[in-house]
This record gives structure tokens, sequence and C-alpha cells, in this order.
């Protein structure tokens, strides 16, 4: 299976060894964030709170689309997909 | 700039948590001042600690705009962080989610690798390796009154800790808007400590629980007595937080934040009162007001703090504190990024740092 590109924000590359993208293999958002959990323990609760719901001002898009308005994170993601994780909008 | 070396013994420290970055503002005679920055910048910092029981450990409570609460600890001066191997986090089943992390508090100089934080929502946790795993205290997670508990503007912040040196027992902590909760048997239960402390914005004025406490501090020679500021008065116990005698006496409100305390002479005391509606200086001097006898009288402190119809200045709960020196010094921060100190007792004041981001925090360490 093709992996899913997950481009990170500049912000939590750190945490993910300075990379800006990381390939994992995953069918939906919910595997996206667990599998860069288990490479890179400690990522999830940057994203997540302890009861696994999404941070408010974290975006994650698959391709174009806001995942908010998809399944959250039971969207599905495809082979060869990219997933962006973006913080929000913030200030004026 | 930021450190390349340990500073020098007998350096006095104020380290300064803001909204954008934690600084540090030292001095080797507390006259020449520099301001130095720390390799967290850009992000939230509720609060900063020295840590000198056993070697010096900077802990910082670091709430992110977007990702997250992180405790962290620099043992370098701050210019590279750890984070706990297990850090604060509430169990995935509890339903709970960490919002901020308020103040970390070394813990008695009994209990060296024994540090405590508390955070919101209102928890208290606990670390006995010098902050590398943390618990949550279950105690006060499962009060039988909890889920009656409501925040304040800030949150429902765990915010204030004190672990009675004279009693491995007995803490304090302060929550708004809960109040003062003690516990006597070192954490297994809590009890309220808020009698004859009022709670203006409720239908009842003196509930059991339910008061917006600011700050508190203990007299270093009796621990019995306590000090408070509050969300409606300025109180003082004489018995360990059962009752509370209002002391506001001759100050201009009764609503304000910081409290601070000589250690030298503990009858004299520091607070900061604020117009309630504008939460800046009651009129057009920001002033800082003392008290030399527990609270029968306060005297307003005002050379070298500015006045003028343009000067609308706030202090936040942790942003104010003292040395140990004597005659102490006494250090204010402001909500604009305005650091002010007085090296006599608050007779005199001067600017130490100016254009910092706004000042949540600070707490002095003079280096051993």
């Amino acid at each position: 299976m093709s992996p899913v590109t997950v481009s990170l924000p500049f912000a939590l590359r750190a945490k993910a060894g300075h990379r800006a993208s990381v390939p994992v293999v995953a069918q939906t958002v919910r595997e996206v964030i667990d599998a860069l959990d288990q490479e890179f323990p400690g990522l999830r609760f940057h994203l997540c709170y302890e009861t696994g719901e999404l941070r408010p001002f974290v975006n994650v898009f698959v391709e174009r689309e806001h995942i908010r308005s998809l399944q959250g994170l039971d969207t599905p993601v495809s082979p060869g997909a990219t997933v962006h994780i973006l913080a929000s909008v913030a200030g004026g | 700039m930021t450190y390349q070396k340990a500073p020098p013994q007998n350096t006095v420290v104020v380290s300064v948590g803001t909204k954008r970055g934690l600084f540090l503002v030292t001095s080797q005679d507390r006259v020449q001042w520099n301001v130095e920055a720390t390799t967290l910048q850009g992000r939230r910092i509720y609060h900063a600690i020295f840590d000198q029981r056993e070697g010096c450990r900077l802990f910082a409570a670091e709430n992110g705009d977007f990702f997250g609460s992180f405790l962290r600890y620099s043992d370098d001066f701050g210019q590279t962080w750890q984070e706990p191997r297990q850090g604060i986090q509430f169990a995935q089943d509890s339903g709970q989610k960490l919002e901020n992390i308020w103040v970390i508090e070394p813990g008695r100089s009994t209990e060296p690798g024994t540090v405590y934080v508390g955070v919101d929502p209102a928890s208290l946790w606990v670390s006995t390796n010098g902050g590398e795993t943390w618990e949550p205290n279950m105690g006060l997670l499962s009060h039988p009154t909890r889920d009656q508990w409501q925040p304040g503007a800030g949150g429902l912040c765990l915010h204030t800790i004190i672990a009675d040196p004279s009693n491995e027992a007995r803490m304090w902590i302060g929550i708004s808007a809960v109040g003062c909760m003690r516990t006597d048997d070192a954490g297994r239960t809590w009890t309220f400590a808020n009698k004859n402390t009022r709670a203006g914005f409720l239908p009842t004025l003196y509930p059991e629980f339910g008061q917006c406490i600011h700050r508190l501090v203990q007299h270093p020679d009796n621990p019995e007595v306590l000090y408070q500021q509050n969300h409606c008065g300025i109180y003082k116990s004489m018995n360990a937080g059962d009752e509370w005698i209002d002391i506001q006496q001759n100050l201009p409100s009764e609503f304000g934040f910081p409290i601070a305390l000589d250690v030298h002479h503990p009858e004299t005391i520091f607070v900061v009162v604020e117009a309630q509606d504008g939460r800046c200086n009651v009129d057009q001097q920001f002033t800082v007001y003392r008290t030399q006898n527990g609270g029968e009288q306060w005297e307003p402190l005002t050379k070298g703090l500015p006045t003028g119809a343009g000067v609308k200045l706030g202090v936040l709960r942790h942003a104010m504190c003292a040395d140990t020196q004597d005659p102490c010094g006494i250090y204010v921060g402001t909500n604009t990024g305005q650091l002010f100190a007085s090296r006599d007792r608050g007779e005199n004041w001067k600017l130490i740092a100016d254009f910092l981001p706004p000042i949540y925090s600070l707490t002095l360490t003079t280096l051993v």
C-alpha cells in the first residue's frame, strides 16, 4: 500500500526529527495520528486532547478538504494522499 | 541574548513568564539589571521557577496557542529544555482534558525530588523525581463536590500551592472559583477553608465554597497564619484557614490579584489592588500597597511608579514577588510588559525592564 504523506507545521517539526513531512501507512486520519504517535511518541498530545478530541486550533486537511467538514478523525485517506496538519489562522 | 554560561553565585534572578516567552532578569547588586531571553520564546509561559534543592533546575509552564500545554525543565538556565518522560496528561478514560498549566512549586526542603503543579481543570500534580514523571492527586480529582465547581474568567485553575514546611501532611491550594482548600492527611482528603470570605458574585455571600481566591501566602515563622488576595477582599487567617479576617481596611479596592511577603518582617505584606471594572490602577497613580502590621493599616508606595491620565496598569496574580534579602526587594510586572523593582521594601521603585510581552508571572531566585 502506498503510504500517506503527512505535512507537518513548523512548530511540530522538532518533535518529528526536524522533518517537514512524514510517510505513514493509514486508512483514516485517526490512524494517521496513531502512526505519527507511534513513530514520534508524544506527538499525539500536541494534536489531540487526552479524550482523543482534536484540539480546537489544529486544522487537518486531506488534500484540500478540511476534515471537520468530512468525517472528522474518521475521514478516510487514500493511498498516496497528502494530509496537511496546520495551526489555525489566529489574530486579526 | 541568552546565557552562554551559568551566572555567578549570589546573582539575583527574576524569572519572568510572559505571553510570548520566558525571560531571566538578573543582577549582582539589585541596581544594574540585565534582561536575558531563554530559548522558550513565542509561547505563553504562565509560570516558571528555579528549584535549587538539588542542582539548579528551571521549570516552566508552557501553554501553547495551538498545540497544547507542556511542563518543561532546563538545567542550563533556559538554553535547552527537556520534557518529562511521563508528562501532565489526564487518563484517556477520565473525561478530563488539560487546558493550561498554571503554577509550579518545588516541594519542601525535606522532600528534594518532589515538585507540585497546579493546572486547569483544577487538579494538583505531583512528581517525586524532579519532574521526570507526574501523577495527579486523586483525593482532589475525586472530591465529592467537584461537579459543582465553576471556573473563573481564567478557567477552573488551581493557581496556588503551599506545602506546609512544618507539617508534611498539610497543604493548601487555591482554586478559582472554588476557594481555599486544605489537606491534613497528605492529600488523601481536602476540606474547604473559606469561612468569612465573600463571594459577592453569588446569591450566597458566604458559601462553603465558590469563592474566587486570587493568591495565598504563608507566614514564614507562624505556619498557621495565611494571607490571601481574593476577588472580594484581602484576608488574614490566624488558624490555618479555618476562619478568615477581612484586612482590607483603608485599601481603595477589595479587588486585586497578587500578594507578597517580606520574610524578615513577615507582618509586612505587599499587594496591588485594582478597579474592578477596568482591572487597572484605581486612580491615575500606579501604586503598590504595604502593611507593616499584618493588615491593620495600609500605606501607598508610589515613589518611582508612573502616574498620569494614561497610566492604566494591571498586575496578574503571579506577577509580584519578593526576594529574601533584608531590606527585601519587591518586584512587580504589568500586563503591558513593564517590570518594576524596589530594593528597599517598596520605598523607591525603578523600571528595570520595559517592552516585554504582557507579564504573567515573576519568581525570584538568588543563585547559590
